[in-house]
């Protein structure tokens, strides 16, 4: 209790940095869910499609243009070609469709007239291409058994206006889950920085020489006061945790109660470890009580950047990704937003995640023993 | 009287340099133990092979009469360390500070209240109890310093130089409360450069130089040690030389020095050096300011074994 009694009182010294990580994830957290407020209406987007027609508009050239025009968007452009171009340029029109003389005959025909097409190449032209694709593929299937032209318009017509019945199977809340994983992903800043700060600054102090000196000649044994100290470095990190964990449920809400939230509670506990292990080496190499600043700021800071806590990791350089392999954060973040993807639950679905948490204890492991043998080395003075 | 502390035959080697060479003597129960010498003599060397802070070559080590190993728990709760430099916690107060120390050797809650609230007293700090270190003055930081050290009531105590940079007023409490720990029935072994501290406190002295024991003794046994009986002091201007040469033509004079304004005289033998010399003054007419006799000091024994003084 000695141990656990002067870890409390130097912690309670430095409080305020607590309180300061506590409420960057607060704010930060909160502005997040107030920027991603759940989306609950869905209306389709139209093309910009121009169609600048040379043949007669009568017949099948009439109903082409007539179906073009329902489904899309026509803008004013001046009828010459440089006016064409430009609003292609300016993206003022996606697609172009020049219509050539002698159309409507040649469909008719059976001849298969080209159509001459000009395009952004972007998202909206590929749209306005399924829309002409589909009108000529319907009407070139007709075409071969109908030879009335009225007729194959009105059977055109007839295809194009059935209707399929979408639903949507998926039951993913995943406006509320994107919420849930961002405010995860950046409670582990938050997290790796509280314990590191707090847990260096606790043991800089303890491990200094002066005062391992007084520990070592004294009659508790060393080993002792090193669990002490661990045991005093787990409460306070479970604390942290619990504190970060009630904060979800108040933020993010009704997701918590789910198997989504149990996953996102367990993964930021064992990275809470994970981070405590970090830290807890950390502060047997570091002695130096004005280093701690800096070292928050760069493992904290650092990782994650690195590991995609603040920039989505797909907007990543390769080489970033791969160094961020070697970092428990990215474990932890991929972990979170697998679950937000995550539909079922079984050991299948979940086997990822668990290999990421396993992955996490294991570096926390690696942190453990490297302490001890950095503490052993430590103990004797010469 | 039994053993507290008996070190035969130790040998404490950095690669090439010896810090200490064979080195062997005893501590007896209840005594003060000075050790005297000069900076990198081997003194602090000593104290933490002693503590199994420090690995050593050779030797054997035994306090309370059983080897002392790092792992020894049962010897260690009976020794307290005051340590030449402040260890105490800046982020605790006085009275916490005292607590967590005394916390690594006592458990129980009362009895440690009870042990720190007898060191506060034992150092005078009891007007300071809920102060930072950083309020205290350096003198105050040492007390609390030697608090911290002993307040599990040890049995052996080691003081390695208490009383550096310390305002007198503080060096006469500590010196104090050493002597009433030595009342108390506490074995201590105390270092320092301060030969006074030494006359004062210590009943047998080991002086040290290059890890080596020079001489050993109560301060009254290394005095004999001394070439010198007594040294003549005369605080005298403009002094011709003629009266120098004949103060040195004195068969029991060591040596005479004179630096214009003092003239330091010391004396092989006899026992009215002192009479003889203000005779001689009356007789030649020589105006002085003050004359005045001493003992040889165990500096001058230092200065005699080792050509250099404790302070250097």
């Amino acid at each position: 209790m000695t141990v656990f009694k002067t870890f409390l009182k130097i912690l309670k010294k430095n409080r305020g940095m607590v309180i300061f990580y506590t409420v960057l994830l607060l704010v930060f957290g909160g502005i997040n869910m107030s920027a991603n407020k759940p989306t609950t209406e869905f209306e389709a987007t139209k093309p910009s499609v121009l169609i600048v027609n040379k043949d007669e508009e009568v017949g099948i050239t009439k109903d082409f243009i007539k179906y073009i025009k329902e489904n899309s968007e026509t803008p004013e452009i001046a009828d010459n070609e440089e006016a064409r171009n430009d609003a292609l340029f300016y993206s003022d029109v996606s697609y172009i469709v020049y219509i050539p003389e002698n159309y409507h005959n040649d469909f008719m025909a059976g001849n298969a007239p080209e159509l001459e097409i000009k395009r952004t190449g972007d998202y909206t032209s590929e749209y306005a291409e399924m829309l002409v694709k589909r009108y000529l593929s319907v009407a070139s299937t007709y075409q071969k058994s109908i030879k009335s032209e009225a007729e194959l318009i009105e059977k055109v017509n007839e295809t194009l206006s059935k209707k399929v019945d979408a639903e949507i199977t998926s039951k993913l809340d995943t406006t509320t889950l994107s919420k849930a994983s961002f405010y995860y992903n950046f409670a582990s800043y938050s997290i790796l920085a509280c314990l590191i700060y707090i847990i260096c600054l606790v043991l800089s102090v303890f491990n200094s020489e002066k005062i391992r000196k007084r520990t070592v000649i004294s009659s508790m044994s060393y080993k002792k006061h090193n669990k002490d100290l661990l045991l005093s470095n787990c409460v306070y990190a479970v604390t942290v945790w619990l504190l970060y964990v009630i904060a979800s449920f108040v933020l993010v809400g009704d997701i918590m109660f789910t198997s989504h939230g149990a996953v996102y509670i367990i993964n930021s506990f064992v990275f809470t470890m994970c981070a405590t292990a970090l830290a807890f080496l950390i502060g047997r190499i570091v002695s130096n009580k004005n280093a701690v600043n800096g070292i928050v700021n760069v493992v904290a800071l650092g990782s994650s950047f690195l590991c995609g806590v603040f920039v989505p990791m797909e907007f990543m350089p390769q080489s970033v990704k791969a160094m961020a392999h070697v970092l428990p954060t990215y474990y932890y973040v991929k972990t979170n937003d697998a679950v937000a993807e995550l539909e079922v639950f079984n050991i299948e679905t979940l086997k990822p995640l668990i290999i990421n948490m396993g992955v996490m204890l294991g570096f926390a492991i690696l942190f453990v023993i490297i302490a001890n043998i950095v503490a052993s080395k430590k103990r004797k003075i010469g | 009287m039994e053993n507290v502390i008996e070190i035969k035959n130790l040998v404490k080697q950095y690669k090439e340099l010896k810090a200490i060479d064979d080195l062997s003597f005893e501590v007896k129960k209840g005594e003060i133990l000075g050790l005297l010498g000069p900076n990198g003599s081997g003194k602090s060397t000593t104290i933490n092979c002693i503590l199994s802070l420090l690995n050593y070559n050779n030797g054997i080590i035994k306090i309370f009469g059983k080897e002392m190993k790092p792992d020894s728990y049962d010897i260690k709760s009976k020794i307290g360390v005051v340590f030449q430099d402040v260890s105490v916690f800046d982020e605790l107060t006085v009275y916490e500070n005292i607590d967590y120390f005394c916390g690594l050797y006592i458990k129980d809650k009362e009895t440690r209240k009870k042990y720190v609230e007898d060191a506060i007293e034992l150092v005078g700090l009891k007007d300071f109890k809920k102060f930072y270190p950083k309020k205290l003055s350096g003198g105050l930081l040492r007390r609390l310093n030697i608090a911290c050290g002993i307040a599990h009531k040890p049995e052996l105590i080691f003081f390695d130089e208490p009383t550096v940079a310390v305002d007198p007023q503080s060096r006469n409490n500590i010196l104090d409360g050493i002597k009433t720990l030595r009342d108390n029935g506490a074995t201590i072994v105390y270092t320092t450069h301060y030969m006074e501290e030494v006359e004062i406190l210590c009943d047998r002295v080991i002086i040290l130089d290059k890890g080596t024991i020079l001489a050993s003794g109560t301060t009254d046994e290394l005095k004999e040690l001394a070439r010198i009986e007594e040294k003549v002091t005369v605080e005298v201007n403009n002094l011709d030389d003629k009266y120098i040469e004949n103060i040195k033509s004195n068969n029991n004079v060591d040596e005479v020095t004179y630096d214009g304004n003092t003239l330091l005289v010391t004396y092989i033998e006899g026992k009215n050096n002192l009479v003889d010399m203000i005779d001689y003054l009356k007789k030649e007419s020589i105006k002085y300011n003050k004359i005045y006799s001493e003992r040889p000091t165990l500096n001058d024994v230092f200065l005699e074994l080792t050509g250099k003084e404790l302070r250097d």
